[in-house]
């Protein structure tokens, strides 16, 4: 069911510290260093939230993905799925929105697309793959 | 439960969390079947006796 990435205890905590260094250069380079700070203070005070309280916590030991089995995998795979489905329907309202009032040219109906076709195409992967 | 075995002891023997084997007690989670044969090997018994009906570990 899992790739050999996802089994990897740094694939998470990697992929967090790419999304956090983005997120750092372009509030910096955007001109926004207070902002740019307050990312590396939300990772830094993540980090420690994790390291003081995480072993006698599942739910951040979880979130942290140090200590997930597979009752919690399947916990992460729900809660990724409901917040996909929350970000969908907000997407598909918004574009309903923006459209009611005349703007047809909205880049909600593009993500509503995205979402769709990211939806269909790992359908078909995952049913070829088994 | 087994007597004298805690949640914790088998569920370092199975690699999951007690709240894993906590919640499968409870039957509020229903195991893999890689993790239910692994438990049934544990106590020397077989997955129909271990979760057939109400019975769980």
């Amino acid at each position: 069911m899992e790739t050999a990435m996802y089994r990897s205890k740094w694939f998470l905590p990697g992929v967090t510290l790419v999304l956090f260094a983005g997120a750092f250069a372009a509030l910096w380079i955007g001109g926004d260093p207070i902002g740019a700070l307050w990312v590396v203070g939300v990772i830094v005070g993540w980090g420690l939230l994790v390291a003081l309280i995480g072993r006698r916590s599942e739910t951040l030991r979880g979130l942290s993905a140090g200590g997930r089995d597979e009752r919690f995998r399947l916990i992460d795979m729900r809660a990724t799925a409901f917040a996909g489905t929350v970000l969908i329907l907000t997407l598909i309202v918004l574009w309903m929105i923006e459209t009611a009032r005349g703007h047809e040219s909205n880049p909600y109906g593009s993500l509503c697309a995205l979402a769709g076709i990211s939806y269909a195409a790992a359908v078909v992967f995952m049913r070829f793959r088994g | 439960m087994a007597a004298g075995l805690s949640q914790g002891e088998l569920a370092a023997a199975m690699s999951v969390s007690r709240q894993t084997i906590n919640s499968i007690e409870k039957g509020r989670y229903t195991p893999s079947l890689p993790l239910a044969l692994a438990l049934a090997r544990y106590f020397e018994t077989t997955v129909e006796e271990m979760f057939d009906g109400d019975s769980h570990v």
